[in-house]
């Protein structure tokens, strides 16, 4: 197989603008998840009574909190598929046919 | 013949009839490890909610809920939650650089037979802590649904498994886990209509009923998990867990692409994800309407609370109504087992048979013909295992494998795993490293904790992932540097990176 060496080049450049565009958005997007949920397992280890404090009924916060990170799940996942969709995609695809289209008989 | 026994034959002959179904469509490795990836985003979405629901979700969770408030609603959010890492992280990676099991994800970044030795004992060890449990708890269900002896109910729940694997591979897993995931999320629905329209559709009631009946103390957490660091090792062995379960994350195999694989997680999240978050009102409403002391008098640990409040739902016992609801959710529990106890079987003969057999031993040179052959053979010889220890295992506590099997998957394949995406310098002694010191950190506190030695425990945590994972992590990293720099690995590291984010493969 003959492999041009250029769009192998762009291909990697390519790739490498694609992980600085999936930083930008999964690392704010896993701290998020994961403050929310650890910090919910710290202060239910460690802050009982707060915890207890009523919010709406006899629903306190620790429940409260629970249906939050819930909501927030679910919010993540539709985000990340958006994005996913938008930004991510595009840029692979340029990607694999840098890597696939010029140059190479695949 | 009792409703439960009526409606579990049906749900059996129904798989039977997928299974046959499915053995004629499965001839290549590919059919047999993936479904030839040709599902769509959402049967494996609902094939993924199948998959993760174990009987201890589908039972557990609203047992705990009831039993001890709060603590059960922790243990039903980490299951959701662990969905997020996957999405961000793991999903669409693993459907680009493997072909039929972590083994293979191991592999094409390493290119060394040592790290694939590594992967094959991190998976089979994890499957086999998690089968376990399993056909014990399969054994005690069906024992109590049925009246069958636990050695017969054991027996039962292996042979259907290999019939399932064997024959039909992934495509019978699959779609006895879509059957089982539509059951349960069917009974789920039903059991929230009933229970929301007893106290005229707001939930709030069953709060405040629960709080009056038992205290402000049930609401709050720490009845079930003493010790605030279990609290945090429940939760990072959830969310760091499930990443590392190879039995679920093959599923990501089963579709052509990775922009599925992400739909297809996103499809699980809100299918599994409602049920989990209904349990907790099921568990509650429980506790109101059956009474803790009725649950515990059923089961001491409460696996029974679901068919119990069912059994109320539908009119009480001895009623009609009563019996067939409590039939229903009996069956869709032992189908839970089922659709599970398959799945870690099939991902354990790729372990067996692709990984070590195909890859190790044979170095690849073995055509598709014979490779199906040996996976079928290595599914039949690990149900038998399985049915084995699922009898030795009667009256030994098995609780301590099923921490054992998700404190494993979290502290030795997750760093092994996720390092060998993202680390250009990750090299196979990282691997060997992270999956010695992660398994052998888990395994040893575990077995020196309560779960395991009661009051004369030497070590105080049950779940030892919060001390476990970042013992594996630094394994991981120790061995990578005693290794020393290989350049011709960090060099290919390009070219994976490509493989990881595009899914073309670069040869």
């Amino acid at each position: 197989m003959v492999r041009n060496g250029t769009s192998l080049e762009a291909a990697h450049a390519s790739v490498k603008q694609l992980i600085a565009e999936k930083l930008k958005y999964l690392v704010p997007m896993t701290v998020i998840f994961m403050v929310g949920y650890i910090g919910l397992t710290i202060l239910a280890g460690f802050a009982k009574d707060l915890m207890g404090t009523r919010v709406i009924g006899s629903v306190n916060l620790g429940f409260v909190l629970i249906a939050l990170n819930y909501v927030l799940s679910w919010v993540l996942a539709i985000v990340y598929g958006r994005i996913a969709a938008g930004k991510f995609d595009p840029l692979a695809k340029r990607a694999a046919l840098e890597f696939s289209g010029r140059g190479s008989l695949r | 013949m009792s409703p439960t026994l009526g409606i579990f034959v049906v749900i059996l002959l129904i798989t039977l009839g997928i299974t046959y179904w499915a053995a004629k469509r499965t001839a290549t490795a590919s059919d047999f490890y993936a479904a030839d990836s040709q599902l769509t985003a959402s049967q494996n979405g609902f094939a993924l909610a199948g998959d993760w629901c174990s009987a201890a979700a589908f039972l557990g969770f609203t047992g705990l809920t009831a039993l001890y408030g709060m603590d059960g609603a922790f243990y039903a959010l980490g299951p959701l939650v662990a969905f997020c890492t996957v999405l961000f992280l793991i999903a669409e990676p693993m459907r680009n650089t493997g072909k039929y099991t972590l083994g293979d994800v191991i592999r094409s970044r390493m290119q060394t037979r040592t790290s694939l030795l590594a992967a094959i004992v991190g998976t089979v060890v994890v499957n086999f802590a998690y089968l376990m449990p399993q056909m014990a708890g399969a054994g005690v269900l069906v024992r109590l649904l049925t009246g069958i002896s636990y050695d017969w109910a054991v027996i039962f729940v292996g042979v259907s498994m290999i019939i399932y694997v064997a024959f039909g591979g992934m495509l019978a897993t699959t779609w006895v886990q879509i059957v089982k995931a539509v059951l349960m999320l069917s009974a789920g629905a039903i059991i929230l209509v009933m229970v929301l329209s007893l106290v005229h559709f707001n939930p709030l009631t069953l709060f405040a009923d629960a709080e009056q009946k038992y205290g402000a103390k049930y609401l709050l957490p720490g009845n079930y998990l003493k010790n605030p660091f279990d609290q945090i090792s429940l939760g990072l062995g959830y969310v760091l867990g499930l990443a590392g379960l190879p039995h679920v994350m093959t599923r990501f195999y089963t579709v052509p692409d990775a922009r599925t694989a992400r739909r297809s997680v996103v499809w699980v999240m809100f299918l599994a994800g409602s049920f989990f978050a209904g349990t907790t009102l099921f568990g509650l409403a429980a506790a109101n309407f059956v009474g803790q002391d009725a649950i515990r008098a059923a089961d001491k640990g409460g696996n029974l609370t679901l068919p119990l409040l069912a059994q109320y739902l539908g009119g009480g016992k001895g009623t009609f109504g009563g019996d067939l609801m409590l039939g229903f959710v009996a069956a869709v529990a032992v189908a839970t087992i089922l659709a599970v106890v398959s799945a870690l079987t099939l991902s354990t003969s790729g372990a067996i048979a692709h990984d070590f057999y195909v890859n190790w031993v044979k170095r690849g040179q073995v055509d598709g013909r014979r490779e199906v052959w040996i996976a079928r053979v290595a599914a039949v010889v690990i149900g038998m295992l399985a049915i084995a220890l699922g009898i030795l295992a009667q009256g030994v506590n098995v609780a301590v494998l099923v921490i054992l099997a998700i404190c494993v998957a979290a502290s030795a394949n997750f760093p092994v795993l996720i390092l060998s995406l993202f680390w250009r310098r990750f090299n196979t002694g990282g691997v060997v490293g992270g999956m010695s010191v992660g398994l052998l950190s888990s395994v040893v506190l575990a077995m020196i904790g309560p779960a395991m030695r009661g009051a004369d425990a030497l070590w105080p945590l049950v779940n030892p992932t919060v001390v476990s994972l970042p013992l594996g992590f630094f394994g991981a990293v120790l061995g990578t540097l005693m290794w020393g720099r290989d350049a011709e690995n960090e060099q290919r590291f390009d070219a994976f990176l490509l493989q990881v984010h595009t899914g073309v493969t670069p040869k």
